[in-house]
C-alpha cells in the first residue's frame, strides 16, 4: 500500500522528536542533572507514536513509567516535560516527581503511576466515568507494559471492562523485558489472548512498524469509540536503551540488542520515505527541525530554577 | 427534637448530596439492589436513583478503589463503600499510592474528591478479619483526611463535609453504632473537619476518645465521678487528619491530665500519636504522665472472654483513670 507522504513525515517527525528527547535525558542523566531513576524507551517509538496520532485532543490518555513518548504524543509542552526530568520548578509537576510521574490536566493526560500495574483499575474508573457523565465522542488510551499483565489488576480489570462496557483502549508495549526477566519466564500466554478471554476484542502489531501500530491502533480506536466498549492492542517492540538509564544489560546479549537495532522504526520508516521518492534533503529538514526543538528545551529545562519547600505543601 | 440512627444519618446525608449534585455515586459490594449495604446504609437509594449512581461491583475491592480514583480524577464524587474497613487492606496501593499522592504529584492539577467509607470496629465476635480498627494505620499517609464521627448527628455532618471536600478521605464508621440514636435536625448542617467536640465537661482529667469509644468513655466517667469524685472532661476530635489539638490542649489546660482512649491497637495507635504532640508541645502543663488506653497487640478474637481483655472496656478505663489519681 502507498503511502501519503505528508502522513510518513509525520510519522519521522514525531518518532525523532521521541527519540531525540530520550537521548538529551540520558544526556542530562550522565551530567547528573536526574537525580532519581528515568526509564528510556529508544526504539519503542512508533507504539506511542502510531497510536496516539489516532486519537482526538479531548480523549484521555493514561502512561506509563517509560511514558515520554506517550506524553509528548498527547501534546504535552516539549519545554515543560524536559525541565520535569531534571526537577525544575517549570515542570510540567512543577519539578516535583520528575521522570516516572508525568500528568498533564491541559491535554488529558491523567498520569503515570510508579507502581506498576495500579492504572488498570484506575483506567477502568476513567472508562465508567466518560460513560456515566456521556462523554460519548470521548476514549481513554491506556498504556501498559508486558510486565504489568501478571498483576493481579490486569485480570480484574479486563473483567471490569467487559461487564460494564466502558471505552477504553489498552495499549500493551510489549518490549520482551519487565527489568531484566523475559517475559517468556514470566507466563505462558501472549498477552493480547488473555484478553480475548474475558470476551475483549484485541490484536497485536509488529511495534517496530509505524504504520502497522498506526492502521491496527486506527480500527481499534474507532471500534471503541463507535462500539462503546474496551479492546487491547499488544504492540511487539524492544528498547535497546536499558530498563534504566545506566542499565548494563546483565539479563541479555549484544547479539540480541543489535538484531534489534535492525528493526529500528525510525530508519525504517526513513526507508520507506525514500523508497517513495522523498528527498534526503526533505528528511534531513524535519530532522534539523527536531534538533532546534529539543536544544530549546534542554536550554529552557538548564535556565529554569529549581522549587523551593512551601509549607503549602504539607497535607 | 427528633431522633435518628447513625445508618439513617448516613443515608440522609449521602441522599441530599446525590439530589444536589448528579456527580455524587456510590460504588460498592452490595450496596445497591438486596441487601443495600451490609450496615443497611444504601436502604432505598438503588429504587431512588438508579444502578447508574448506586454502583453494585464483583467482590474486587482493587477495582472499587480504581473505580473510584478513576471516577474521582473525572470531576466526580465517588463514595466507595468497603463491606468491612479490614477489606481496604487488599486495596491498599490505591489508597497509599495513587488516592494520597495525586494531588501532591501532579502539582494539584489533580484533586480527587473522594470517599472511602470504612465500618470498623469490634462488633460481637466478628473475629480478626471484620474487627479491626485501622485509622492509625493510615494516619502517617500525607495527603488522607481521617474522619471518625461518634454519633449520628456528628455522622451527617462531617459526611455531608466530605462529600465536598474535595480530596480523599477516610470515613471510619463503627458496627455498634449503626442503631444507635441521637437528635439530629431536619435542616441541613455540616460539622467542618479538624473541628473537635467537648462531649463531657469536667475538671480532673481530659480523657480523649472517637468513634465508639466515645460511649465507653462517657459510660466510665459516670461511674468515676459517682465512686471516686473524678470528674472526666471527654474531649471527641471528631477527625483525626485534621486533628483538633488546641481543643485537646485547652482542655489539659484546665485539668492538667490526660487520657486516650481508642480501640486500635496501643503500638503505633492515635494515643501515641496525641500523646507525643502534647507532650512536646505542653508538657509543662501535665501533672502525671499520659496514659494509653488501647485495645492490646492482638488479633481481635471471636469469644467475648478473649475480646473483653483485648478491646478497653468501661472497667478498663475506670480502672486506669482511677490510676492515674493513685486510688
Amino acid at each position: 500500500m502507498k503511502y501519503d507522504e505528508q502522513l510518513l513525515l509525520t510519522f519521522l517527525e514525531k518518532m525523532y522528536l521521541v527519540r531525540r528527547f530520550e537521548q538529551k535525558v540520558y544526556e542530562f542523566a550522565e551530567r547528573g542533572l536526574v537525580f532519581g531513576s528515568t526509564h528510556l524507551g529508544i526504539g519503542e517509538e512508533a507504539t506511542s507514536v502510531g497510536t496516539i496520532l489516532n486519537l482526538n485532543k479531548d480523549d484521555y490518555m493514561i502512561a506509563t513509567h517509560r511514558g515520554h513518548g506517550q506524553e509528548l504524543m498527547k501534546g504535552t509542552s516539549v519545554d515543560r516535560m524536559m525541565a520535569e526530568m531534571i526537577g525544575k520548578e517549570t515542570g510540567i509537576c512543577k519539578g516535583r516527581v520528575g521522570s516516572m510521574h508525568v500528568t498533564d490536566r491541559s491535554v488529558n493526560n491523567l498520569g503515570a503511576q510508579g507502581i506498576i500495574g495500579a492504572t488498570f483499575p484506575i483506567s477502568i474508573g476513567v472508562g465508567l466515568a466518560i460513560k456515566l457523565q456521556n462523554l460519548n465522542d470521548r476514549i481513554l488510551m491506556s498504556f501498559f507494559g508486558d510486565g504489568s499483565t501478571n498483576q493481579g489488576n490486569f485480570y480484574e480489570s479486563l473483567n471490569f471492562a467487559e461487564i460494564w462496557k466502558v471505552p477504553v483502549l489498552f495499549i500493551c508495549v510489549n518490549n520482551l523485558y519487565g527489568m531484566g526477566t523475559h517475559y517468556c519466564k514470566t507466563c505462558n500466554i501472549e498477552i493480547y489472548k488473555k484478553a480475548q478471554f474475558f470476551n475483549i476484542e484485541s490484536d497485536f502489531a509488529d511495534g517496530n512498524d509505524v504504520v502497522q501500530v498506526y492502521e491496527k491502533s486506527k480500527k481499534l480506536v474507532d471500534m471503541v469509540r463507535t462500539q462503546r466498549r474496551s479492546a487491547l492492542l499488544e504492540l511487539k517492540t524492544y528498547r535497546t536503551s536499558g530498563h534504566s538509564a545506566f542499565d548494563k544489560h546483565p539479563y541479555r546479549s549484544k547479539e540480541e540488542i543489535e538484531e534489534w537495532k535492525k528493526l529500528d522504526p525510525i530508519a525504517r520508516v526513513e526507508e520507506k520515505l525514500k523508497a517513495s521518492g522523498t528527498s534526503i534533503q526533505k528528511i534531513a529538514d524535519v530532522k534539523k527541525k527536531v534538533d532546534g526543538i529539543i536544544e530549546q528545551a534542554g536550554n529552557f529545562a538548564l535556565e529554569s530554577k529549581y522549587p523551593e519547600f512551601d509549607a503549602s505543601m504539607e497535607q | 427534637m427528633r431522633e435518628i440512627t447513625y445508618s439513617e444519618a448516613l443515608r440522609e446525608a449521602i441522599r441530599e448530596e446525590m439530589l444536589k449534585d448528579k456527580n455524587v455515586i456510590m460504588i460498592g459490594e452490595e450496596i445497591g439492589q438486596g441487601y443495600a449495604g451490609v450496615f443497611g446504609v444504601s436502604k432505598g437509594l438503588y429504587d431512588e436513583f438508579g444502578p447508574a449512581r448506586i454502583i453494585d461491583t464483583p467482590i474486587a475491592e482493587n477495582s472499587i478503589m480504581g473505580a473510584g480514583i478513576g471516577t474521582a480524577l473525572m470531576g466526580m464524587k465517588p463514595i466507595l463503600e468497603m463491606m468491612f474497613s479490614d477489606f481496604i487492606a487488599v486495596c491498599f496501593d490505591g489508597v497509599l499510592n495513587q488516592a494520597a499522592k495525586m494531588k501532591f504529584m501532579s502539582a494539584d492539577q489533580y484533586s480527587l474528591n473522594l470517599i472511602v467509607r470504612l465500618p470498623g470496629g469490634e462488633g460481637a465476635g466478628t473475629g480478626p478479619h471484620h474487627s479491626q480498627c485501622l485509622e492509625s494505620l493510615f494516619m502517617t499517609i500525607p495527603g488522607l483526611k481521617i474522619v471518625n464521627p461518634s454519633n449520628a448527628y456528628d455522622a451527617k455532618g462531617l459526611l455531608k463535609t466530605c462529600i465536598n471536600h474535595g480530596e480523599p478521605v477516610l470515613f471510619f464508621e463503627h458496627k455498634k453504632l449503626y442503631k444507635t440514636k441521637s437528635e439530629v435536625p431536619v435542616e441541613e448542617y455540616t460539622i467542618p473537619l479538624g473541628k473537635g467536640n467537648i462531649v463531657r465537661q469536667g475538671k480532673d482529667i481530659t480523657l480523649v476518645a472517637f468513634s465508639y469509644m466515645v460511649s465507653v468513655a462517657i459510660a466510665a466517667a459516670a461511674e468515676l465521678k459517682e465512686k471516686y469524685n473524678i470528674d472526666v472532661e471527654i474531649v471527641d476530635p471528631r477527625t483525626l487528619v485534621p486533628l483538633d489539638t488546641e481543643i485537646i490542649a485547652n482542655s489539659v489546660k484546665k485539668t492538667s491530665r490526660l487520657a486516650i482512649l481508642e480501640e486500635s491497637h496501643i503500638r503505633g495507635g492515635i494515643g501515641s500519636e496525641i500523646g507525643s504532640i502534647i507532650c512536646q508541645e505542653h508538657m509543662d502543663l501535665l501533672d502525671c504522665p499520659i496514659k494509653k488506653i488501647a485495645s492490646r497487640n492482638v488479633p481481635i478474637p471471636m469469644p467475648a472472654s478473649l475480646v473483653n481483655e483485648i478491646i478497653p472496656n468501661k472497667d478498663r478505663v475506670v480502672k486506669d483513670i482511677k490510676d492515674m489519681f493513685m486510688m
